[in-house]
């Protein structure tokens, strides 16, 4: 499954930057995420509950690694998610252009799903994964126009 | 066999008042005291190298009374056996893989048990499951046939050094010569896709051991129950005669629950004598579409070789078949599909070749029909296509081909799947075609329906398509027949039955020969202390090869009852009639005695017996044909296609088989029904759709369709009997003909209704969806 597209941050670029890699908004921002901790620089390890379709909670354990950091510009994650219900893993990459006061974000990401998600799922796994990345990104939109409004640019 | 008093009648089902009340026994109405219940984890993973599986935490789970992993087998472990090893063809290549009980060092499909945990209930057993870390180094996977044999793919079992499975050629004539000589030849490429048997019943098993009688009794949804009872005997060390397997009534075979042995039955006899508590697990839907068998990709490169008056000169063809992860069914699929290309055709020269490949994906064996569609479909399309380009009607150019009914036994020159020539028995292959042909109203529906639609905008089209099925192979089945004190007549015999009728048709060839009303003899069938010799349901053979032996053995018992009554009313045994329940002197019915009586007397309690008497109104038989036998038919089908939506409506559906001498028109119309139902299903509604890397995108019923009732309409039929000479009772097999030629038959239908469109139909399954976009493609094209 590949998921690709750009969405606009209005901030700059330094700031969303932070704001990606930062556990405690991706915990909040992230559909079903329950938790999300740093554990080490490049590493993140958390739980996510998921429903899709007849499954309806579906909790993964979500291992994500940075890589090829280049601070504000560009990361690269590998993404290992297992659970009861099947798993998801991948590779995603992220670049960063300014754009005036705005930051464009461009995504890619190459996702392989297995096990029941796939099976009984895969009818709605492209609808669902998009509605959760529009729902993550406009959170994390949100979040950043309050972090804006505590420290303005 | 003429028609009798029972013989050739629709007697109604005896066996149908069990099932329509509920009083039946499926395997999951087994209940004991004390019983649990198991769970399997299966791999999410359809390739992958298997590092470690730590269940330590579901052991400590309360209500889990063990978890067992390929390691906590031991000696136990071991691959499965080579169910039907390669026939001898020079030339032959094959690399035996066989599925094992537990993975152990690999994963090779999605769904590929990994760990059996038993609990008090499946609940907690389910909940159990997810206490297991598994430890997986996943690697590519391969699922597309043709990228499986580059070099450099990824191996499904490395110790072959390819994925090749098998390469078999087989021909005769001279293919190149008759390609040289012809006026036309036709070639394409074919492709027949994966389905899901789907029977109503998923597989289950139930095994309890009792220690002091030191008996292990299995029920399981087998359509072999006597070669699961030896196999379980030998792989537990016990004596077969402690191994009892019963297959009682079971909700739908076709064909995948004649594997064996599936690793729940490898392991759950096992667990319950090492646990000393009776253990039974029941597979789930989702699991069924995993862990039972299927069928049935293949890719074809056919050519056909014509003249100019439509006469095949020969046929080649090349093709790929998918086995999945391992072949334990061995060559049964493909060379079936070798042969039945041939057909009902004179096709004097043939050259075919195929190569199994390893993929992947879930184990291929037979499923109802077990690779006669690819054969029938290659045949009749290239035919479709020849009879277009030339311009010759499509029933003409089949008529021109058919063996004509003088030229049995027929030769086709090559090896069938039962090792024997492939030799057609008998037929009469014009007789059907003009009768199908007669029946649908072919030659009014092409002048007049067809044109006086067209101009009303409606697309309709009409197909005609023929096939052989064989069937009815060996080795042998036999059967018990016994005459009680009261009268009644029980029959024994080996076959398991999965919904065929048996406990009627089997009824009804005794009854005949005993002259007993037939709702007095109970059939047992499946159940391995009535009878324990035996191979199972398979190859549409239970009423040829069980048939006969029923039939032989009625026979043996109604000589005892001849002799004995000759011998007590003091006459002739030329004189004794049996009918009516009881034997009596023709022509003097009151010098008669019931057959309870003859029963009681043939048992005595004291005085003396001729030597060398058997006691009883009791014979066993058995029958072992030399070769399997040639059903045929044809089928004929009217739809109309709604060219914007694809949808497509079946209008009439015509089937004439000849399945030689019928034993009840009833119980055989209810099985080519059912075939024509899963051949509806497996042309337009269902395909197991795999991603690259092998997972199975559409497992569930509510993205993988089956046909309804809606959808599937009353066939039309019509019984030829050509006798087969190979059996007594002149009996063919019928339970896979609904299903073969309907792939077939659909795409020459959709495809004339669509005519003129551009589209040819080179691929089944058809979904709505592919046919809207084979349509949106043609339009593309003509635009």
């Amino acid at each position: 499954m590949i998921v690709e597209g750009t969405y606009t941050f209005p901030g700059p670029r330094e700031v969303v930057f932070r704001l990606l890699l930062d556990p405690d908004v991706l915990a909040k921002t992230m559909p079903g995420a329950t938790s999300i901790a740093r554990v080490n620089e490049d590493r993140y390890e958390g739980k996510m509950g998921v429903g899709i379709g007849p499954i309806t909670a579906a909790e993964f354990d979500v291992v994500i690694t940075m890589t090829e950091k280049v601070v504000p510009e560009s990361y690269q994650m590998q993404i290992d998610g297992r659970g009861r219900f099947g798993f998801t893993r991948g590779k995603a990459s992220v670049r960063l252009t300014a754009d005036g006061e705005s930051t464009v974000m461009h995504y890619e990401a190459d996702m392989m799903v297995g096990g029941k998600i796939a099976a009984v799922g895969q009818r709605l796994l492209d609808s669902v994964s998009r509605m959760m990345l529009k729902q993550g990104l406009e959170a994390m939109s949100a979040e950043l126009d309050r972090r804006l409004g505590k420290e303005p640019a | 066999m003429k028609p009798g008093r029972y013989m050739g009648q629709s007697v109604p089902r005896l066996e149908d008042a069990k099932l329509l009340t509920g009083r039946a026994l499926f395997v999951d109405d087994v209940q004991l005291p004390g019983m649990l219940h198991a769970a399997f984890l299966r791999s999410d993973d359809a390739h992958g190298i298997l590092r470690s599986i730590d269940a330590s935490a579901a052991r400590e789970r309360a209500g889990v009374v063990a978890v067992y992993t390929a390691q906590d087998l031991g000696d136990y472990w071991r691959p499965g056996p080579l169910l039907v090893p390669p026939p001898p063809i020079t030339g032959l290549v094959f690399n035996a893989a066989t599925q094992v009980p537990l993975a152990r060092d690999k994963v090779r499909h999605g769904g590929e048990a990994l760990a059996m945990v038993v609990a008090e209930s499946r609940y907690i057993a389910e909940d159990a499951l997810e206490d297991i870390v598994v430890e997986l180094e996943p690697l590519a996977a391969v699922t597309d046939l043709e990228a499986a044999l580059r070099p450099g793919a990824s191996l499904v079992h490395e110790q072959f050094g390819t994925n090749l499975a098998a390469h078999v050629h087989q021909s005769k004539g001279d293919y190149a010569g008759a390609r040289a000589a012809a006026a036309l030849v036709v070639a394409r490429r074919f492709r027949y896709d994966r389905g899901a048997s789907a029977a109503i019943e998923n597989r289950g098993i139930v095994a309890e051991w009792d220690a002091r009688a030191e008996q292990l009794t299995v029920w399981d949804t087998t359509q072999a129950p006597i070669p699961i009872r030896n196999g379980l005997a030998a792989m537990l060390g016990l004596g077969e005669s402690q191994v009892r397997v019963i297959a009682p009534f079971i909700g739908g075979g076709f064909g995948p629950k004649i594997m064996m042995f599936y690793p729940e039955e490898v392991l759950l006899p096992w667990a319950a004598m090492r646990l000393g508590r009776p253990l039974k697990w029941i597979e789930d839907r989702r699991e069924n579409f995993y862990a039972t068998t299927q069928e049935r990709l293949q890719i074809h490169d056919a050519e056909l070789a014509v003249a100019q008056d439509g006469r095949i000169l020969g046929v080649k063809d090349t093709f790929l078949h998918d086995t999945g992860a391992y072949d334990p069914y061995g060559l049964t699929v493909p060379i079936n599909s070798q042969c039945t290309l041939l057909g009902p055709y004179v096709v004097p020269n043939y050259d075919s070749e195929f190569t199994a490949v390893f993929t992947n994906t879930p184990i291929v064996t037979p499923v109802r029909g077990a690779g006669r569609q690819h054969g029938v479909f290659v045949m009749e399309r290239l035919l479709d296509f020849a009879a277009r380009e030339l311009g010759i009607d499509r029933v003409e150019i089949r008529r021109r081909n058919l063996i004509p009914p003088d030229a049995f036994p027929y030769d086709h020159e090559i090896l069938f799947q039962d090792f024997r020539p492939l030799v057609y028995d008998s037929g009469n292959y014009p007789a059907a075609l003009h009768k199908a042909v007669e029946m649908i109203g072919y030659e009014a529906f092409i002048r007049s329906e067809q044109p006086r639609l067209r101009r009303a905008g409606r697309r309709a089209g009409i197909g005609v398509v023929s096939y052989i099925e064989g069937t009815g192979i060996g080795p042998y089945e036999g059967a018990r027949v016994t005459v009680e004190p009261s009268g009644l007549v029980r029959v024994a015999t080996g076959v398991g039955t999965q919904g065929q009728g048996h406990f009627t048709t089997f009824a009804q060839l005794v009854a005949e020969q005993l002259g007993v009303e037939v709702d007095r003899v109970r059939v047992v069938t499946g159940d391995t202390r009535e009878f324990h010799w035996g191979t199972g349901t398979f190859a549409s053979r239970g009423a040829v090869v069980a048939g006969n032996a029923c039939h032989a053995a009625a026979l043996k018992v109604r000589d005892k009852i001849i002799a004995l009554a000759a011998r007590l009313l003091e006459a002739e045994p030329g004189q004794v009639v049996v009918e009516g329940g009881s034997a009596c002197v023709r022509g003097a019915p009151d010098r008669s005695f019931t057959l309870g009586e003859l029963a009681r007397r043939a048992n005595p309690l004291r005085g003396a017996v001729t030597p060398g008497t058997e006691p009883g109104l009791e014979a066993t038989a058995y029958f072992g044909p030399d070769r399997g036998n040639a059903a045929s038919g044809v089928h004929a089908m009217i739809v109309e296609v709604d060219p914007d939506t694809a949808a497509v409506e079946i209008k009439r559906y015509v089937v004439v088989h000849d399945c030689g001498v019928v034993i009840n028109p009833v119980v055989v119309e209810a099985q080519v029904q059912g075939g024509v139902a899963h051949g509806i299903g497996n042309a337009f509604y269902e395909q197991l759709i795999f991603d690259d890397n092998g997972q199975l995108m559409n497992a569930s019923f509510m993205d993988y369709l089956l046909p309804t009732a809606l959808d599937v309409p009353t066939v039309e039929m019509a019984h030829l009997e050509t006798p087969s000479p190979l059996n007594p009772l002149g009996t063919k097999g019928v339970g896979e003909a609904g299903a073969i030629p309907t792939g077939a038959l659909f795409a020459q239908a959709v495809e004339d209704a669509l005519s003129g469109t551009g589209v040819e139909i080179t691929e089944i399954p058809l979904s709505p969806n592919r046919l809207f976009e084979l349509i949106t493609q043609a339009k593309g094209a003509a635009a």
